[in-house]
């Protein structure tokens, strides 16, 4: 693109700031991305505080409370394009697992149970407008583009804004994690469900051949993989595949199950009793999306009380 | 009834906060309070998840101090577990930890601090941020956000990410350092003391000269307050150690370990901001207490490396101990990112950096409970783990919350002598830079925007009779 730059607006709503200090991490390649955006708002790099208009609005972090609300609105109604950027934007993000408790419950838990707490009361909501749940951008705004990731990658960063700026289709495909990752996938006659409270994984074979619940090949690759190339099992940070989010009757537990059936000796109801025993862990960045919280098979509020209730 | 001026700055620090100042019938401000208004509640949402995952999961509550997050879960899991890692584990913990340091150091000294120490105080141009630094002091910014790029790239070489680190578990690290790897970092480090070496006396110089100017910014902000930091063998440490407090006379208490937290802290919540306060008990009293940069300096003896103990030296000359005043946090940041810089090259270049990195850890049934001082102060996870390894409830006491009396005892002060001020504009420069010299979390992103948008309101009997903005808009 030639002549005038593009302009860009960003702003955070509920989320812990990370997708705002990842643009920052383009290290030297943000003097590229200087050459050919103007940032007007945006919190970590400029003093703009209102909105003025642009053609691209990055909204990070989910709709917690009414100022975030009113942000998005103030983004869509100024940016010509927005991009949900981030697993909360997306998905809800980790905090979306606040989906599984209503809002009293949490408040009470911080502010009543735990063991440091000598006051007995719960702050006042009204001054601050804390909304009964926790929702993606979508859920109150129209996104035109999606860049999941906690938080995107670098690569993915760039090229996204370079793709909008030169007018074309963005590189960033469709694969899952596995894609970027160097084990080795193989058949073995593993027979349970492995954890690393037990033994160590090794370094080069799949985690699910292992029998290690890895959630990579139903997770959307925006990290490159650092997990597991560094020895840790994914956790599906970035979000589902669009196997998953499209289809009505597949998620989490289903793929996982039918995949590691394969490659192990371990029977596929074992496996999806597992995972739904640890629905928090397995379904915690996404759970508030209704593309998962919709499909006709999710169930995790029961999953959820069943563990707390020790079955 | 009591007049209630109502500050909200449209800028986030920790989430969304604003400022409430109560007043009495003669214009006195009785209360004051620093409000944080947003709550994820993470203390509920860890309960009934995997409590193995907590190193990666806690990461998420700050994309600012991920690091911080993600080290101690995993020392929690380890005391839970009841294993120490093996030293090549605990070596490249640390080491990750000084790359995090440096990066968030370096980020909120020149990139959101620094405008203040190139420009001034009283400077309102609109290139009062990072772009207008770049002209006008192009040697001292390159270099600052090159040492920050440094810190990151450390972080993210051992950590598997800079934001949101994955590699560190119960029982150690989960990956080795191949030797190619190796020589990177050592480079990456080599580079980082001659960088810190280079910006320290220059920064420092900055720092004076922004004091000489605004005189009035050592006498005001000079609140006493206990002081809470971590020092092994007497000496400054931010990955592991005792728990040192300081009375506010400079008396130094006696250490405690992280695991007696509960006895020796409380929590009490407020009714208009999400954070809590936190007190120490001590001495039969809940004592009001800083944690952070200033207090470590406060609390120790000596620092480990010698150019920081150089430093370290000059500020006890210049400020005593205990010093009380908020400013000189910056000052304080200064000495420990040298420390981080020597001390990060120091261990990249231990033997013992390359032995076993992993021992197995179980943690089922078990309680752990571990600290680490994160950029901005003492930060403590606690989690109760059932005999499915399944978090059955947990516990944490975060930096920025236990500055927060410390940061409305300020405002409450420096308030009372503002309100006989008719000058609006001081009156809301003042009090954001009180806010800011406690470096609430995220206050460098306040920091960055230059200065907050602030809305005062002054009611009396329910009606408003005063109204103070400041837009920044362009």
């Amino acid at each position: 693109m030639s002549g005038e730059k593009v302009r860009l607006n960003t702003e955070w709503l509920c989320d812990c700031g990370g997708c705002h200090v990842a643009v920052v991490d383009l290290h030297e390649k943000i003097l590229k991305v200087f050459e050919d955006i103007e940032f007007q708002k945006c919190p970590v790099l400029t003093d703009v505080k209102g909105y003025p208009e642009a053609d691209i609005g990055i909204l990070t972090g989910s709709i917690r409370t009414e100022h975030d609300r009113h942000a998005a609105l103030e983004m869509r109604r100024t940016c010509k394009t927005i991009i949900a950027f981030g697993t909360c934007a997306v998905y809800g993000g980790l905090h979306g697992a606040g989906l599984a408790h209503s809002r009293e419950e949490i408040m009470d838990y911080v502010y009543k149970s735990t063991p440091t707490t000598k006051t007995s009361f719960v702050p006042d909501t009204d001054v601050t407008g804390l909304e009964h749940t926790v929702l993606p951008v979508d859920e109150v705004i129209d996104v035109d583009l999606y860049l999941p990731g906690c938080p995107p990658h670098a690569h993915y960063i760039f090229e996204s804004l370079a793709a909008l700026v030169d007018g074309r289709e963005t590189k960033a495909g469709q694969e899952s994690v596995c894609a970027g990752c160097s084990r080795v996938m193989k058949k073995t006659d593993v027979a349970s469900i492995k954890d690393t409270l037990d033994e160590v994984p090794d370094d080069e074979t799949c985690f699910l051949s292992q029998g290690y619940i890895c959630l990579g090949s139903v997770t959307l690759d925006r990290c490159l993989a650092p997990c597991p190339n560094h020895g840790i099992m994914c956790t599906g940070c970035a979000g589902p595949t669009m196997q998953i989010l499209a289809e009505p009757n597949h998620d989490i537990r289903t793929e996982i199950s039918d995949r590691m059936s394969r490659l192990t000796a371990i029977k596929s109801d074992a496996i999806i009793n597992h995972i739904e025993r640890s629905a928090k862990t397995h379904y915690a960045y996404a759970m508030a999306t209704r593309m998962i919280g919709n499909k006709p098979t999710f169930l995790i509020h029961k999953w959820i009380a069943d563990v707390e209730a020790g079955k | 009834m009591s007049n209630i001026i109502k500050i909200d700055p449209v800028t986030r620090i920790e989430g969304h906060a604003r400022i409430l100042l109560e007043c009495d019938d003669d214009g006195a401000v009785s209360n004051a309070s620093f409000c944080v208004n947003e709550l994820r509640g993470f203390e509920r949402i860890l309960v009934g998840m995997e409590a193995a995952t907590m190193p990666q999961v806690t990461a998420r509550i700050c994309g600012v101090c991920p690091t911080a997050h993600h080290l101690v879960a995993a020392k929690a899991l380890d005391n839970a577990a009841g294993v120490e890692p093996p030293p090549a584990a605990k070596l490249l913990r640390e080491f990750m930890y000084m790359g995090h340091f440096i990066h968030s150091h370096s980020l909120s000294l020149f990139v959101l601090a620094g405008p203040d120490l190139v420009f001034g105080l009283a400077d309102t141009a609109d290139s009062h941020n990072i772009v207008g630094m770049v002209n006008a002091a192009p040697e001292l910014t390159k270099k600052g956000l090159r040492l920050r790029s440094l810190g990151q790239k450390i972080n993210e070489t051992i950590g598997g990410r800079g934001i949101h680190p994955v590699t560190a578990v119960a029982g150690g690290i989960s990956f080795k350092l191949s030797d190619g790897q190796f020589t990177r970092l050592q480079e990456l480090t080599a580079e980082a003391v001659q960088v810190v070496h280079e910006l320290a006396g220059k920064t420092k110089a900055l720092l004076f000269a922004l004091l000489d100017k605004n005189p009035v910014l050592l006498e005001q902000l000079n609140s006493p307050s206990w002081y809470l930091g971590t020092v092994q063998g007497g000496k400054l440490n931010v990955y592991d150690g005792m728990l040192r407090p300081m009375d506010s006379s400079g008396l130094v208490q006696p250490e405690f370990a992280a695991t007696a937290y509960r006895e020796m802290m409380s929590e009490r919540a407020v009714q208009n901001s999400y954070a809590k306060e936190v007190f120490l008990n001590m001495n039969g009293a809940e004592q009001m207490y800083r944690v952070g940069p200033l207090a470590r300096i406060n609390v120790a003896d000596a620092m480990e490396t010698p150019l920081a103990q150089k430093e370290f030296e000059v500020f006890k000359e210049k400020f005593g101990t205990p010093c009380h005043n908020a400013v000189l946090q910056m000052y304080a940041k200064l000495i420990e990112l040298v420390y981080t810089c020597e001390k990060a090259d120091e261990i990249i270049n231990n033997p013992a950096l390359r032995g076993e990195t992993r021992v197995p850890a179980d943690f089922r049934g078990g309680v752990g409970i571990a600290h680490i001082e994160a950029p901005r102060g003492t930060l403590i996870h606690e989690y109760d783990i059932d005999e499915r390894g399944i978090v059955r409830a947990a516990n944490m006491i975060i930096a920025t919350q236990q500055n927060t009396a410390a940061i409305n005892n300020s405002l409450k002060e420096g308030a009372n002598n503002l309100l006989k001020e008719s000058n609006d504009e001081a009156m809301l420069n003042s009090l954001e830079f009180i806010v800011r010299c406690y470096d609430p979390c995220l206050a460098c992103s306040t920091h960055a925007i230059g200065r907050m948008a602030l809305d005062v309101e002054v009611s009396r009997q329910g009606k408003i009779i005063r109204t103070l903005r400041r837009d920044t808009d362009a």
